[in-house]
């Protein structure tokens, strides 16, 4: 499933699901399970394993922590959570999750239209 | 649509999972809210039942107990549920009254404020 699930479907469906890019949804929807660093607008950096993703790229987190917990005390006991996916500035990945090929392969099929 | 059955409603990031729980709204103005979730939709507009603003300057802090809340999904960066087995706040921090909480907010904005005008006033210094 994933992304090479995506690019079947794409590929079956003749590239009209839903009129929109849904890559990277597909993308970090492979990654759940997986421990990211999320960087918000705010500059607050929280670490955790992702739990879900979904269309806006609304993300849960379990197991947070803060990377300056001294600056942010108030989310000591917050341990998940759900940060909308529009004040999200940055995702750090695990290297090893991020397959370039994969990724590139299925831009360009986008751009052909599925 | 159709109703998720339980697991998918823990397995999804639909705010379900959150419902009936104590959680932290932190607001895009930097805001503190806590309270019960009560109702939600796909924008992140939350309902907050017993809802009260936490305020915290330096080692203080204060609950300014506001009321049933609606907030307006834009507003919110991230919702967070709370651990009740933990302690909220590291154990320097010292709960104060709403009063003393506000006098020293205005404090420390008076001060922010004279250092902005400070700065710029030896903007002509030059200086990083």
């Amino acid at each position: 499933m994933g992304l090479s699930f995506y690019i079947y479907e794409r590929s079956k469906l003749g590239g009209v699901i839903g009129g929109g890019l849904q890559l990277f949804f597909s993308y970090f929807k492979d990654l759940v399970g997986r421990e990211v660093t999320v960087e918000l607008k705010n500059d607050l950096a929280i670490r955790g394993t992702l739990h879900s993703v979904d269309q806006y790229l609304n993300i849960k987190l379990e197991n947070t922590r803060v990377v300056d917990q001294d600056k942010y005390p108030h989310m000591l006991s917050v341990r998940n959570c759900f940060i909308r996916g529009s004040v999200v500035r940055y995702v750090q990945l695990p290297p090893e999750a991020v397959d370039i090929e994969l990724l590139h392969d299925a831009t360009r099929r986008e751009a052909r239209g599925g | 649509m159709s109703w998720a059955g339980p697991d998918e409603v823990f397995l999804s990031t639909s705010l379900a999972s959150y419902l009936d729980k104590k959680l932290l709204v932190l607001l895009r103005d930097g805001r503190k809210l806590m309270g019960l979730l009560r109702s939600f939709d796909q924008f992140a507009n939350v309902v907050l039942e017993g809802a009260c603003e936490r305020v915290i300057v330096g080692d203080l802090y204060s609950d300014i107990p506001l009321g049933l809340y609606i907030i307006r999904g834009e507003n919110v960066v991230l919702i967070g549920e709370l651990d009740l087995e933990k302690d909220e706040l590291p154990p320097h921090m010292t709960r104060v009254s709403v009063e003393e909480i506000k006098g020293a907010q205005k404090a420390e904005r008076e001060a922010t404020d004279l250092k902005g005008s400070m700065r710029k006033r030896m903007e002509f210094l030059d200086y990083d």
